[in-house]
């Protein structure tokens, strides 16, 4: 034999695999909720970098230190314990101490996402476990830690002490049609919260830049509309019993959680079907808890809930098999 | 005047799939070359099912094409594909089976070597001498199943087929030795359907090939008229239908899904909806077979890969050594680290070069680290992609999960015992799971449950 065999490596088929891993996915997800950052940085200037920072520090200090425990290589550069800490940022008001997002964001890995296995194993929406907690853990700040936006004044933006604009628009409270705070004088509410020039949380304030992420995830292939319209149709139902119908659906919060949160692969279904009506409970119980509860930002809660029903879900509504069954003739 | 030309075939299968790089160009243009070694180590398994037995011993002296293992143990015969001296009869190296009982041949010309002329009354043979010629030649699915071919052409009484159907897909990225046979030697792929045709006794035949291939589509198109099928003895509508590239268009049920619209049953065969199917390189070794008399002693095999000097379609003998042909086309050219008997997606991975050529080896190809993937995988993040890309509909990521936490037995519901492995799931898992492993192991996991049942019954 003249020709040296190399060292081979086995393994079954196939033997070639499609460019995109886990990891990249990821980041690309990260890429898609970077507009939503830059904005919020413009408004409301550094404390929303500095706020983001500790948040994901957070995050990756408490998956880091798991993987540790486990004895395994750190996941931290997966991407997904910086998307954690970035969506959980972006639901935080940008006047907040910087040390509760920190907090927050390591507590949140830690009991919903390590003590589970780690990623691929969490039964619930990490960030929102930590925006949950932050929400029992700090109410004052993280209800009234407001920021007046004003474009390009990096520096200092004025504190706005007060209720989330959303308060304004739950049915049982009055403000119906008062100017709401914060937003710029002689503007539509509409278009305020479209472009996002109203006081709101880091990554929601701006309806069009959320949109912008989520065309991207969708031109990426990376989501499927299925839940994200379950969710908007879901909340619709509810929209007639609001005072402002469309600064109702307008909410960032809502077009965060509908593409970004929900649409989180290890907590939702799988499935066309599973999907639609994952997003529809997801809509119906955010109506619900805007409507008649005392949160304004029904969507965490609401995603939490249905995360809960994602297995059954999946387990009820399955692919369609090719092949019809029987025995052939 | 057509605003938009219709350049790709719009005929496919109607769920999931994937476009893997095609890397056909590889060897595209190599037209197939004859290649003879010196000795050859023939596996008595040939076929699917039980191997066959040696009829020669050590020493004996055998012509090409005589008989050496036979096929009273219900495998297919095996015939020598080189004339010489028997070296040895001893346990060997099998690409799928790992290792098998195989026959060496020190090749040694004889003076009055076969040809396999014409033979003379071969188009108007009777059906049972057609099917016989082919049983005695041991063809088999030359696309890489391996199925004896007399058995698939043997179709119970009460069959009701009406469509023969002709694979020309070859849908596995790297592998171009059916689109050589097929542009070089269309004219006598096309009789071989034929000859199956009459064989079954259909009045048409379809020919899947994907659009890739389209000169090899017009070549056959041509010597299908040329041939008038339609004025012979068994007239015949035959049509080449352009398939959309996808992966796994060449799968036996995709094809007929592609082709006729119908859908097999789970765990259903071709015949059950009226067709039955035949790789090209079969229907040309069938043609040899009525034909020439002559055995399936050789095979065309694509040589690719970036790890080989110069990529290849050769026409090898039968049992033909890795070493040899690696020495025939070059030898290396980079680091190689996976040698396939077969294609990228199903292909086998070999352990050494010390491995023949069968008669289901359709590719070697020699593949370097950054052609073929090693990564380690990761757990399932329940993206659904494998899910959607399943050709079947079934669930790869929740029977890995059940494998993976040691329930393989309750992985029945989502499909295991209707996947055939063609590897998509995998292929497109973002966290590099090895689908296609779960799967064998949940049905090895049956079978062994099974075997342990009726031992304690």
């Amino acid at each position: 034999m003249s020709v040296p065999a190399p060292n081979l490596h086995l393994s079954t088929g196939p033997h070639i695999r499609r460019g995109r891993t886990t990891a990249e996915i990821m980041w690309l997800v990260n890429l898609s909720l970077a507009p939503a950052l830059v904005w919020a940085f413009l408004v409301y200037g550094w404390p929303v970098l500095a706020i983001t920072l500790s948040a994901i520090a957070g995050c990756a200090l408490a998956e880091h230190l798991a993987c540790k425990v486990r004895g395994i290589d750190s996941t931290v550069f997966d991407g997904s314990v910086v998307c954690t800490g970035l969506l959980l940022a972006y639901t935080l008001p940008p006047g907040m101490p910087l040390w509760m997002p920190f907090i927050g964001g390591a507590l949140g890995v830690f009991f919903a996402k390590t003590v589970f296995g780690g990623l691929g194993y969490n039964i619930f929406n990490v960030a929102l476990i930590a925006r949950a907690l932050m929400m029992a853990t700090f109410p004052v700040e993280m209800t009234t830690a407001w920021l007046t936006p004003e474009l390009g004044a990096l520096g200092g933006v004025d504190a706005l002490s007060g209720a989330t604009p959303l308060v304004n628009l739950t049915g049982d409270r009055e403000g119906t049609g008062a100017v709401i705070s914060g937003t710029p004088e002689g503007m539509a509410h509409g278009l305020a919260f479209l472009v996002g020039l109203r006081p709101g949380s880091i990554g929601e304030v701006s309806v069009l830049m959320v949109a912008l992420g989520a065309a991207f995830l969708f031109w990426q292939r990376i989501i499927k509309l299925w839940i994200p319209l379950g969710v908007f149709a879901g909340a619709a139902l509810f929209a007639p019993w609001s005072p402002d119908p469309l600064l109702y659906m307008m909410s960032g919060g809502l077009w965060l959680g509908a593409f970004f949160m929900a649409t989180d692969y290890v907590t939702s279904p799988s499935t066309p079907k599973g999907q639609l009506i994952f997003g529809l409970g997801i809509g119906l119980l955010t109506g619900m808890i805007r409507n008649w509860g005392g949160y304004p930002e029904g969507i965490c809660y609401a995603i939490l809930l249905m995360n809960t029903l994602t297995p059954a879900l999946d387990e009820w509504f399955r692919p369609p098999r090719t092949a019809p069954e029987g025995t052939p003739s | 005047m057509r605003l938009f030309a219709r350049r790709h075939g719009e005929a496919t299968f109607a769920r999931g799939g994937v476009h893997p790089d095609e890397r056909k160009e590889l060897s595209a243009a190599c037209a197939i070359e004859p290649f003879v070694p010196r000795s050859v180590t023939v596996p008595v398994s040939q076929s699917l099912g039980a191997p066959s037995v040696p009829v020669v011993k050590k020493g004996d002296r055998v012509r090409r094409g005589d008989l050496i293992a036979s096929d009273e143990s219900g495998g297919v015969p095996v015939h020598a594909p080189v004339s010489g001296i028997v070296k040895s009869v001893d346990s060997g190296i099998h690409p799928v089976l790992v290792l098998d009982l195989s026959i060496t041949i020190e090749a040694r010309a004889d003076e009055d070597e076969p040809t396999f002329p014409e033979q003379p009354g071969w188009e108007t043979l009777p059906r049972d001498a057609l099917l016989e010629r082919i049983r005695r030649a041991g063809v088999v699915g030359l696309g890489g199943a391996t199925f004896p071919t007399y058995r698939k052409l043997m179709l119970p009484a009460d069959a009701r087929v009406d469509t023969l159907i002709i694979n020309g897909s070859e849908c596995e990225p790297y592998l171009t030795c059916d689109y050589r046979l097929m542009l070089e030697q269309a004219e006598e792929v096309v009789l071989g359907a034929w000859l199956i045709a009459k064989i079954i006794g259909v009045p048409r035949c379809l020919i899947g090939i994907e659009d890739n291939k389209s000169d090899a589509g017009a070549a056959m198109t041509a010597a299908i008229a040329r041939l008038a099928l339609d004025r012979r003895d068994h007239p015949l509508a035959m049509q080449v239908v352009v398939t959309q590239t996808k992966y796994p268009q060449g799968s036996e049920k995709q094809l007929i899904q592609a082709l006729t619209g119908r859908l097999v049953p789970q765990r259903g065969l071709p015949m059950h909806v009226g067709t039955v199917v035949q790789n090209v390189a079969t229907a040309f070794a069938c043609l040899e077979a009525i034909r020439n008399d002559k055995p399936v002693i050789e095979r065309v095999v694509t040589v690719s890969g970036g790890g080989i000097s110069q990529p290849k379609n050769l026409r090898v003998p039968i049992g033909t050594m890795i070493t040899p042909i690696v020495e025939a086309c070059g030898g290396f050219t980079d680091e190689v680290v996976k040698v396939l008997a077969g294609g990228p997606m199903m292909g086998r991975a070999l352990a050494d070069f010390n491995a023949p050529v069968t008669k289901g080896t359709s590719g070697l190809l020699f593949l370097t680290r950054a052609e073929t993937n090693l990564d380690r995988y990761q757990p399932c993040i329940g993206c659904g992609e494998c899910l959607d890309v399943c050709p079947l509909g079934l669930e790869p990521s929740k029977v890995s999960q059940y494998v993976e936490v040691g329930r393989p037995l309750e992985t029945e519901e989502f499909g295991v015992f209707d996947c055939f492995e063609c590897g998509c799931c995998s292929y497109s898992c973002p966290s590099n799971r090895p689908l296609v492993q779960f799967m064998q192991v949940a049905k090895a996991a049956y079978r062994h449950a099974a075997a342990k049942k009726k031992v304690s019954a």
